[in-house]
């Protein structure tokens, strides 16, 4: 047993002398590995972020989730909403705006008015362009659709009159903003969702909400299908526009990163497989010398298996921490957040630097080994 | 019996460039024997055989009783690990590794290394205070000291030396062949390759190579 | 002399260099893949993009007003069209390269033979035209909704009565694929739809028959007129300008008008639209220009981090394997010095041969640089990647910055060498 400690302490003298006091070569070699090592763990770790990073963007389309009354009912109780957030657990809800409709009179023309959460459709909606500003859910305000303020030819700032279809109520409202989408949003007006209860009388209801989820679509149908069976009262339909659209653009993102990443990964396999060559062709004498000593093959490929080893060790170390710098960089950068240290591609990344530089260097042992302890006899 | 008996020993290169042909060379336990010739004469060829490095491809060699027709390439190394130590030209210390280390990795190759012997070797040759320099910080006759140390550690039956002043000064060269003296006069047998007449005479026998054939001086 | 070594240097060390060359060719393909793919991902993702579908309405300049003045369901109410023969004009625009896709509608309800009325929708599926300009183009809702799930079959062109159903519609009137539903044209005469397929898209074609345009004007009596053309356009993210451009193209200075007449912004696009197309209205969906604009954005900076990280490992990988090279050469170089070559005069040699290795590695890499930014387009776009000339001065750059890097540690320790410990073979 003693034996063998001193015969494995020598062992690590040889391997770890090799690499520390041979300063420049190694150096350079484990800047061969620790690229390697930063494009593996650095790149990994965008590749596998896209979709969830690169679908919260996304979530700039708007909704890509709206969940309508069912079961014969023309509205949803808002207190209902609780459980289907509940149920989208584990996926961020970006926001969810309710809305209620109800058509009203505006100076005496029938008109479709929503009553919304502002702070939400900011959040849903972000492609709303407001000239003005959005109500502010305290006075009486309203947010006009484009072609509705060019129907009754008003700006912001000016009051109109808004009154219930039967006459039996009316009041001014300034109109604080007018709001462009290009879309249906340009013939409502809008106003805040607790106000127009009050008006309608609807306490705690709504007519539908629009929620903005980071999901992939795949995982939206499942939900839909789960909640089809658990929560009949409310019906949730994916927008398949933004849902698969998303899906295929995400989808080729994903498949350029990636293969982006692996060609990359190719470069510096042949950078780490050509240098260690270089590494273990510039000891042709050394390893004669070895043999000449007595070393067996076994002995001399041991020593660079233990010598790439601990190089791939360092390197794959020096790399993931380089490489962790990198994915932050792209997510504090392109996302705007930091991304999560993610153990597994660490462990990953070190295990597979060790790996590669492993193999890169048996490869040419594997003809080093067989060079004849003569060389050291002839003069040169 | 004879430590080393070479009989009709011939070494053909490729199956067409012959290096060595007919050579018969007997040494004794106790004998120093040194091999000289010109260069390109076969002498490095004979060392190569005689230190186990390369295989003859006609006639006998027995080594301290050994055959080594009957041996494998494997065995060669075993054989060469237990009964040789070799001194080099160009020194051959692993760069990387201190004197004392160099010592151990030869232990480490023959069986377990130990320090405090690998010390006591050096301490012989005079550079215990040395022990833990790397090799570019000695200078040429110390490195070959060292080298020396290295090829007794494991106590091998014959002790080869390939031009071991070859690069060394006079005060170096001198120190040297003192310590070939002192090993040889302790029962060390020693055989050196050479072509300086300085260190062929100190020898207890010369023989001399030409064209692949050897001969008594 | 010196050419004579630096021949000489390349017939002998002829693998070596061919090393250099090769390794360099590795990288600076790679650096020209990457670079003309960074360039051109914007116009890709762009085009990606358009999956999400029209960002663009066109409508009749009074037809949304006319509606809601007299009441917002009254289908009787008169009603203001365009005309189908104008659509052809939208490829002759400025930015008519950028308009990818484009198809025409024209709504309204049917009385089915049971007595139920439903929504219908004509447009075009898959349609060939010849533009003003003699080019031809195929375009239509196939190229638009790429959402859209079918169950059965597009309808074709050749077969004027075949339609699609809206999935909840289908349920309603219980049809499915190769069933006929009859209906009551405006005239009175009875016609019938032959169902290709069903169709899901999450939208209010979930409930219509969607129709080939013609069989649909006839049905209305309303031969030759549309509502409203769908369009996709490539577009350039919005601006300041742009913002300021479409809430009044007259409120910007000359220049400011020129550089926006002439940016593929939406809003020029819709404008543009507006001006060859009589009596229309051009209004972007922000919903879809907005959003592109954010996206288009993150992609090229996403990319643009990606491509300096791979040209950052190229470079440092390139000069590794030259600075490799040139060590395994000291013994010669080393040599030089001992029979008196001065410093310089080494240098100036290992950097010419380095530097001629390199350029031709250069001209080879970016060679298969090009072919290999065209492998990754197919690969994930199905496309060709444009080629940028913008790219070659970069790559120069590189390549100078990569043989230089990679000959420094070389050098440096070339300087320090002395002739007699090189020759004594250490």
């Amino acid at each position: 047993m003693l034996m063998n400690l001193q015969r494995i302490k020598m062992y690590l003298t040889m391997v770890t002398n090799a690499l520390l006091r041979r300063k420049l070569r190694m150096f350079i070699a484990l800047l061969a590995v620790a690229i390697g090592a930063t494009i593996i763990s650095g790149m990994i770790t965008v590749y596998k972020e896209v979709p969830e990073q690169m679908g919260r963007e996304f979530r700039a389309y708007g909704a890509n989730l709206l969940l309508l009354p069912a079961g014969g009912s023309t509205t949803i109780q808002e207190e209902k909403l609780q459980s289907v957030y509940q149920k989208l657990q584990g996926h961020e809800i970006v926001g969810s705006a309710p809305f209620l409709y109800e058509r009203l009179k505006i100076n005496e023309s029938p008109i479709l008015v929503g009553g919304t959460d502002f702070d939400m459709v900011k959040k849903v909606s972000p492609y709303w362009q407001i000239n003005g500003a959005m109500p502010s859910g305290s006075g009486k305000e309203l947010l006009l659709g484009y072609e509705l303020a060019e129907k009754f030819q008003v700006k912001p700032g000016e009051r109109i009159i808004l009154a219930l279809g039967d006459g039996s109520w009316e009041s001014p409202f300034t109109v604080s903003g007018i709001v462009r989408t290009g879309g249906k949003e340009e013939q409502f007006a809008y106003m805040d969702l607790k106000q127009m209860q009050e008006i309608v009388s609807k306490p705690g209801v709504i007519s539908m909400a629009q929620v903005s989820v980071v999901a992939s679509a795949a995982e939206l149908d499942a939900f839909t299908r789960q909640m089809a069976a658990e929560e009949p009262s409310i019906h949730p339909q994916t927008v398949k526009q933004i849902a698969s659209s998303e899906q295929t653009v995400l989808g080729k993102l994903q498949a350029l990163v990636l293969l982006v990443t692996v060609v990359v990964l190719l470069l510096t396999l042949v950078c780490v497989g050509t240098t260690m060559t270089e590494v273990v062709s510039e000891r042709r004498r050394e390893i004669g010398l070895k043999k000449a000593l007595g070393a067996d093959n076994r002995n001399i490929a041991a020593e660079f298996f233990g010598e790439s080893c601990m190089l791939g060790l360092l390197g794959g170390i020096l790399g993931t921490v380089c490489g962790y710098l990198f994915a932050q960089a792209v997510g504090t950068n392109v996302f705007g957040r930091s991304l999560q240290v993610s153990v597994p591609i660490a462990v990953m990344s070190v295990v597979l630097s060790i790996a590669v530089t492993a193999i890169a260097t048996m490869l040419p042992v594997r003809t080093a080994v067989k060079v004849e302890p003569a060389i050291v006899m002839r003069g040169e | 019996m004879s430590l080393l008996k070479l009989t009709d020993v011939a070494m053909v290169y490729g199956g067409r460039v012959t290096a060595l042909e007919h050579v018969n060379l007997t040494v004794e336990k106790g004998d120093w024997l040194a091999i000289m010739g010109p260069s390109g004469s076969g002498k490095t060829t004979l060392m190569n055989i005689i230190g186990c490095m390369d295989k003859h491809t006609a006639g006998q060699v027995v080594l301290d009783g050994i055959d080594l027709n009957e041996v494998t390439k494997n065995e060669l190394t075993q054989i060469r690990r237990d009964k040789i130590g070799m001194v080099f030209q160009q020194f051959h210390l692993i760069p990387y590794l201190t004197a004392v280390e160099n010592l151990m990795v030869a232990q480490y190759y023959h069986s377990i290394p130990d320090r405090k012997e690998a010390m006591a070797a050096l301490e012989r040759v005079g550079l215990a205070d040395r022990a833990d320099h790397l090799p570019s910080e000695l200078s040429g006759g110390e490195q070959q000291r060292v080298c020396i140390a290295r090829a007794l550690i494991n106590y091998p039956v014959l002790i080869l030396a390939d031009e071991p002043t070859g690069n060394l000064d006079e005060k170096n060269e001198k120190l040297v062949m003192d310590l070939f003296r002192e090993l040889n006069r302790e029962g060390h047998t020693i055989i050196t390759v050479t072509h300086s007449d300085k260190v062929g005479q100190a020898a207890k026998r010369i023989v001399i190579i030409e064209h692949g054939h050897l001969r008594d001086a | 002399m010196f050419w004579q070594m630096v021949k000489g240097a390349v017939l002998r060390q002829g693998r070596q260099l061919l090393f250099v060359a090769l390794t360099v060719a590795l990288g600076v393909s790679l650096a020209t893949a990457m670079l003309n793919v960074m360039f051109d991902v914007g116009d890709k993702v762009n085009q990606e993009l358009k999956a999400f579908g029209a960002n663009i309405t066109v409508t009749s300049k009074n037809a949304s007003i006319l509606k809601d003045i007299y009441g917002l369901d009254n289908a009787s109410a008169p009603k203001e069209y365009l005309a189908e023969s104008d659509i052809g004009k939208l490829k002759t625009i400025f930015w008519t390269n950028n308009i990818v896709a484009f198809s025409p509608h024209l709504a309204g309800n049917l009385k089915l033979d049971g007595g139920s009325e439903v929504a219908v929708s004509g447009t075009w599926f898959d349609h060939y035209m010849k533009l003003p300009t003699g080019e031809e183009f195929s375009t239509g809702e196939q190229y638009l909704k790429s959402w859209w799930q079918v169950e059965g079959a597009w309808p074709k062109e050749t077969e004027p009565d075949s339609v699609l159903v809206g999935k909840t519609l289908a349920q309603k009137l219980n049809v499915k694929p190769g069933d006929s539903i009859s209906y009551v044209k405006k005239d009175g005469t009875k016609a019938v739809f032959r169902i290709a397929g069903l169709v899901s898209g999450g939208g209010e074609e979930d409930d219509q028959i969607v129709a080939q345009l013609p069989a649909v004007q006839q049905a209305l009596g309303l031969e030759g007129k549309i509502d409203s053309v769908n369009v996709s356009a490539m577009t350039t993210p919005e601006n300041e300008l742009a913002r300021r451009a479409a809430a009044n193209p007259k409120s910007l200075s000359l220049k400011e008008y020129e550089i926006w007449y002439c940016t593929s912004y939406v809003s020029s696009i819709a404008f543009q639209i507006e001006e060859v197309i009589a009596n229309s209205v051009a209004r972007p969906v922000r919903q879809i220009a907005e959003s592109e604009g954010r996206i288009l954005d993150k992609t090229q900076l996403l990319m643009l981090l990606i491509t300096v990280l791979s040209l950052l490992s190229a470079t440092m990988g390139v000069s590794n394997l030259v600075s490799a090279n040139i060590m395994e050469r000291s013994k010669e170089l080393g040599l030089l010095k001992a029979i008196g070559a001065t410093d310089r005069s080494v240098v100036i040699l290992v950097l010419t041969e380095i530097f001629m290795a390199g350029l031709i590695g250069g001209v080879a890499g970016y060679v298969a640089g090009l072919g290999f930014a065209q492998i990754i387009g197919h690969a994930v776009f199905g496309s060709s990647i444009a080629i940028n000339m913008l790219v070659i001065p970069i790559l120069i750059v590189l390549l100078i910055l990569m043989l230089l890097l990679g000959s420094l540690p070389a050098i440096r320790s070339l300087l320090g060498l002395h002739p007699a410990i090189v020759l004594h073979g250490r």
